[in-house]
């Protein structure tokens, strides 16, 4: 009975990499048409990162600044206050940075991905498209894919920025840390591959939030509850699969990190 | 239309980032946007150097350090990016110091006095004696520790072992007892001043002040006299002067009885007479005197 059961499982566990193996090699394939998916990706583009441009800019700004103002306040009597800069920098551009703008584009993106290609799905309009000779994936998967993979780090890396920015207008304005402390804890250690590890992070929860939502969306069934029950099984998948490469992406990388 | 906008959004939102990532990147790594020159230094212990440490010529930030590179030959060689604006004077001594007790660490260059020179960029500073490690530290504590103990050896052997704490205790007691002493005296004294206080009240408070009144009185005419008395003698001082005045001057009888030498010639001349007068009506009475009753 247990055997049967753990059979099951595995099963359905192998089955379900395997549908989302053989998605992923029908997006490879879709890569063939650029003329279903190269118009598609620009407006991609624009829904999902010049429109999430104000919300990770906000998100960025408290992030950078409530990071900078506890670190201040950690800190005991007698450590010098450049480590505020160098822990803000690290902590902004390391880890928070991404990761946030990641989760918080989970739901503002992914949810809506996964809710979009669902729709089209329990309305059979990708029925629709298969019979005019279009290939749903390069139409519907394929430009939302590359346009995370494009925006998401273009959007990291200005709320990274903006966290900085942040960083140091609260500590300026509100403690007793100089700019001159800020910029030489900033500056401190600093390597160009940190940014470089920033943005391999940004790319990886791009891939990993188009991929998800869009896979939820497209295998969605049973109507209007099938789409609720998608968007929100992919917001969570999507939102531990960034917190998993997260992990994966500092355990490969995390040695090169220091100057 | 609406396609061409998308485009124009994107690609600006595209150009933005990456404008601040590159922008964000180099200037952090760089220091900032100014321009600046290399120097370079080596170093037998870097003591956990890193980029982006301060390098501070005479305390004052000039630049950071740019790269930390190990050579084979067990030393570090260190590139500096200095500011534009700072020149870094000649035969100057470059040191990892600490940057507070949190390890960090920093580059100083101590500048040689009088030096109106300059290095001139891409120059190799000369690399002096760092602040210490902590094994050297740990070995100075040792070397610290080791006298305090041979000191509280002696310490002890001579002044608890020879009887010297004893000594302090009864010097200690003798002094108690001094102390016990000197308050009685102090005490006893206090009472005698009081007394002398009160009795010397009593005197003054005695004194009738009528009589010291008319004492001042009589004090004052006494001296009223006396300045009168002194007028009148110094007018007699002055009279008396004058006359002597004359006398001496010579004019008068007794000036010339005393000036004159003739006078007393004269006067001594007369005496001898008179003397020999005097003998001869000694001797002869009857010559002078011729007495004829009848």
């Amino acid at each position: 009975m247990i055997l049967r059961r753990a059979q099951d499982r595995t099963a359905k566990i192998m089955g379900a990499i395997g549908r989302r193996a053989y998605y992923a090699r029908d997006i490879a394939r879709a890569v063939r048409e650029p003329g279903t998916w190269m118009p598609e990706t620009i407006r991609q583009m624009r829904t999902i990162g010049v429109e999430s441009l104000p919300l990770s800019m906000i998100v960025a700004a408290f992030l950078g600044g409530v990071t900078a103002f506890q670190t201040r306040y950690q800190l005991f009597p007698g450590v010098q206050l450049s480590v505020v800069g160098l822990i803000a920098r690290q902590s902004i551009v390391l880890e928070l940075g991404p990761l946030l703008i990641a989760l918080v584009l989970t739901g503002r993106i992914g949810a809506r991905m996964t809710a979009e290609i669902g729709t089209m799905r329990v309305t059979e309009q990708i029925d629709a498209l298969e019979t005019l000779s279009f290939d749903p994936i390069a139409y519907l998967t394929l430009p939302r894919l590359l346009a995370t993979l494009v925006m998401l780090p273009a959007l990291t890396m200005i709320a990274n920025a903006t966290a900085i920015f942040s960083a140091w207008a609260v500590l300026v304005l509100a403690t007793d840390v100089r700019t001159d402390d800020f910029l030489s804890g900033l500056r401190l250690a600093f390597t160009e591959f940190q940014v470089v590890y920033s943005m391999i992070k940004a790319v990886s929860f791009g891939g990993a939030i188009a991929l998800v939502c869009s896979y939820e969306g497209y295998v969605t069934e049973a109507g209007a509850e099938g789409v609720g029950r998608s968007t929100a099984l992919a917001v969570v998948i999507a939102s531990v699969s960034i917190l998993v490469l997260d992990a994966i992406v500092a355990a490969i990388f995390a040695p090169f990190i220091q100057a | 239309m609406k396609k061409r906008r998308d485009e124009v959004l994107v690609g600006l939102t595209l150009l933005f980032a990456v404008v601040v990532g590159l922008g964000g990147t180099i200037w952090v790594a760089r220091g900032g946007l100014s321009s600046g020159y290399s120097m370079y230094a080596r170093f037998p212990w870097g003591a956990g150097l890193k980029n982006g440490q301060a390098v501070l010529l005479a305390g004052v930030q000039v630049g950071f350090v740019d790269k930390v590179e190990l050579v084979p030959d067990g030393t570090l060689a260190v590139t500096m990016h200095v500011n534009k604006e700072y020149q870094i004077p000649a035969g100057s001594m470059a040191t990892v110091d600490a940057n507070g007790i949190f390890g960090d660490q920093l580059i100083a260059i101590t500048p040689q006095k009088g030096v109106t020179t300059y290095m001139a960029a891409g120059d190799t500073i000369k690399a002096g004696k760092g602040s210490p490690r902590t094994g050297e530290l740990l070995t100075k504590g040792d070397s610290i520790a080791t006298d305090i103990r041979a000191l509280t050896g002696k310490f002890r052997s001579e002044y608890v072992e020879g009887g010297g704490l004893a000594d302090t205790r009864q010097t200690i007691k003798d002094l108690t007892k001094l102390m016990a002493q000197m308050s009685t005296v102090v005490a006893d004294q206090n009472k005698q001043l009081t007394i002398t206080q009160q009795a010397l009240r009593r005197t003054i408070a005695s004194v009738d002040s009528a009589k010291v009144d008319s004492t001042v009185v009589n004090l004052r005419t006494a001296s009223a006299n006396l300045e009168k008395l002194s007028r009148s003698l110094d007018s007699t001082r002055t009279a008396v002067n004058d006359v002597i005045t004359k006398v001496n001057s010579g004019p008068g009888t007794v000036g010339r009885f005393m000036n004159d030498p003739a006078v007393y010639a004269r006067i001594d001349t007369l005496l001898l007479r008179l003397d020999s007068l005097t003998i001869d009506f000694t001797k002869n009475p009857r010559k002078f005197i011729n007495l004829k009753i009848f």
